[in-house]
């Protein structure tokens, strides 16, 4: 193992653990209900660690995307339910992200939201196009800490640690009215979804192959998926817990990202903020990058066509075709005017739908010797595969009668 | 594995990617085309690919969506040309000799050949 793969490994992860629905969540969770679900970001990064890890792992050993198994494991009809339902959600989140994208450059440059939706999205497909796999990977996920500023000005605002420690907890706070307990139900299904994003899975075993791993990189997949997924999630918890402090008692509603950056502003004053929205950036264009090649990946490993960024563009032409054709459209759903705090929900609740689809082949797979051998599911990948496969199914139930209820996650 | 042995086509065969020779994935297997007769031995006789193969495997208004967006093509797979089964079938030969690159090679002729690192 090199150990400056496996930093860098490590390093982009923790860059690229951040998106736009990460970013809206964690903040108006941290704002309305202050510390109480930072276990929901806790428990859910346990759960992305779990199943990342498989995904990683079959990538190496079986050589297998998540998408090719989806279509052996569940056949051509449920296979071709599953793959419209993952290509429409992972649409709306890369809608969500070009979308956040025009925002935060409209917030740094002062530029109409919609114009600088279309030159961020030119420059995230001109960046596709020239850079191979792993510079995209690294570019995006390097950049995108600096993110690191919101840990550093939680630390800086000085928070009551023991309350923020509390948050760890799975709890429930006593004192909600109904409609407060459905709304703290509909945030703890967001975040779940949120973390757990199922194209996520579809990037990290498509981005296991594409950078040819074999099973001597299982020790890289292990420390990428629980080191690099933790230190990224202690990010969105730090964004949680400077809303709690800093936005809850003055009943701000973090309801944009502008309203988040203001968190790094408040200790560090024009610099923070100046760092706070380019980390942003990055984060959220690395999101969209990850959201469209997804939605590549998945139609091609589907159908069985060449696939992949470490070739040129023309070495995987339908490959390449697919995921032009998802960025523009995904910029086409925000030119239509859409709502970008809207798209995000959307994309939190089609995702949720969609994850017991997306994960519970995948864990078939894993846990098959057949196709693992000695690198098969073991107790603990069992255990908590099935456990999360179970509260995903849950969640999934209760998202769109949790959305209605609470017209969207208001009180 | 290899098809001149016993083969469980549903689980081992149907729906697996395929990759040529040179490694290049060049599609899935859509269908099977069987041989045989009563008291016989049943045998595959080739893989089918494409999606005209969708036809006997989905109901008839999503095949004709399908059939009206993809076309009704397939591509006959020779089992002598399939080197191994295992999480992938992987063939002896190149895509091209068994037809199975034409429109991937057709979808190159339209990407630009610039700029890509």
């Amino acid at each position: 193992m090199n150990p400056l793969e496996l930093t860098l490994g490590i390093m982009t992860a923790v860059g690229g653990f951040v998106d736009i629905s990460e970013l809206v969540f964690a903040a108006q969770a941290g704002s309305i209900f202050g510390y109480a679900l930072i276990w929901a970001f806790a428990f859910s990064t346990i759960g992305i660690m779990a199943f990342g890890e498989m995904a990683g792992r079959v990538a190496a050993v079986a050589n297998q995307p998540v998408f090719n198994l989806m279509r052996h494991r569940l056949g051509l009809k449920l296979g071709l339910v599953t793959l419209f339902a993952s290509l429409l959600s992972t649409l709306v989140t890369c809608a969500a992200e070009i979308g956040g994208l025009g925002l935060i450059l409209h917030y740094l440059t002062g530029a109409p939201y919609l114009l600088m939706s279309v030159v961020s999205t030119a420059v995230v497909m001109a960046s596709m196009w020239v850079l191979p796999f792993k510079w995209i990977e690294r570019v995006y996920g390097l950049l995108g800490l600096l993110m690191l500023v919101f840990a550093a000005a939680l630390v800086a605002i000085h928070p009551p640690w023991d309350k923020v420690l509390g948050g760890f907890v799975p709890q429930v706070p006593s004192s909600l009215s109904t409609k407060q307990l459905l709304q703290f139900g509909y945030f703890g299904v967001a975040i779940l979804s949120a973390v757990m994003f199922p194209y996520e899975a579809y990037f990290y075993s498509s981005g296991g192959m594409e950078e040819k791993w074999g099973p001597k990189d299982l020790l890289t997949n292990r420390v990428t998926t629980t080191v690099g997924f933790v230190l990224g999630s202690l990010l969105a918890i730090a964004i949680l817990a400077s809303s709690a402090q800093l936005f809850g008692p003055a009943l701000v509603g973090p309801e944009e990202p502008g309203t988040t950056a203001l968190e790094a502003a408040i200790p560090f004053g024009r610099a923070g903020l100046l760092i706070a929205l380019l980390g942003m950036l990055m984060a959220v264009a690395g999101a969209a990058v990850e959201t469209c090649m997804a939605n590549a990946y998945a139609i091609s490993q589907f159908f069985g066509w060449e696939w992949g960024r470490h070739k040129k563009p023309w070495d995987a032409p339908r490959f390449t075709i697919a995921w032009i054709a998802f960025m523009l459209l995904a910029l086409a759903i925000v030119l239509t005017g859409a709502d970008v705090m809207t798209l995000v929900e959307y994309a939190v609740l089609f995702s949720i739908i969609v994850l017991p689809l997306t994960y519970l082949p995948l864990m078939l797979l894993a846990g098959d010797k057949g196709y693992m051998g000695q690198y098969a599911n073991k107790w603990l990948a069992k255990g908590l595969g099935w456990t999360y496969f179970v509260i995903v199914c849950l969640a999934a139930a209760a998202a769109i009668p949790l959305y209605l209820l609470t017209s969207g996650g208001q009180a | 594995m290899k098809l001149t042995g016993s083969i469980k086509l549903v689980c081992q065969l149907l729906d697996l990617p395929i990759l040529d020779k040179d490694e290049r994935w060049c599609g899935i297997v859509d269908d099977v085309e069987l041989e045989g007769e009563p008291g016989k031995t049943t045998r595959v006789a080739a893989l089918l690919v494409g999606p005209g193969a969708y036809s006997g495997r989905m109901p008839k208004f999503a095949y004709r969506i399908v059939r009206a967006m993809a076309g009704n093509r397939i591509v006959r797979v020779p089992p002598a040309e399939i080197a191994d089964i295992g999480s992938a079938v992987r063939l002896k030969c190149t895509a091209q000799k068994v037809g199975l690159h034409r429109t991937e090679d057709r979808v190159r002729a339209w990407i630009p050949r610039w700029g890509a690192l």
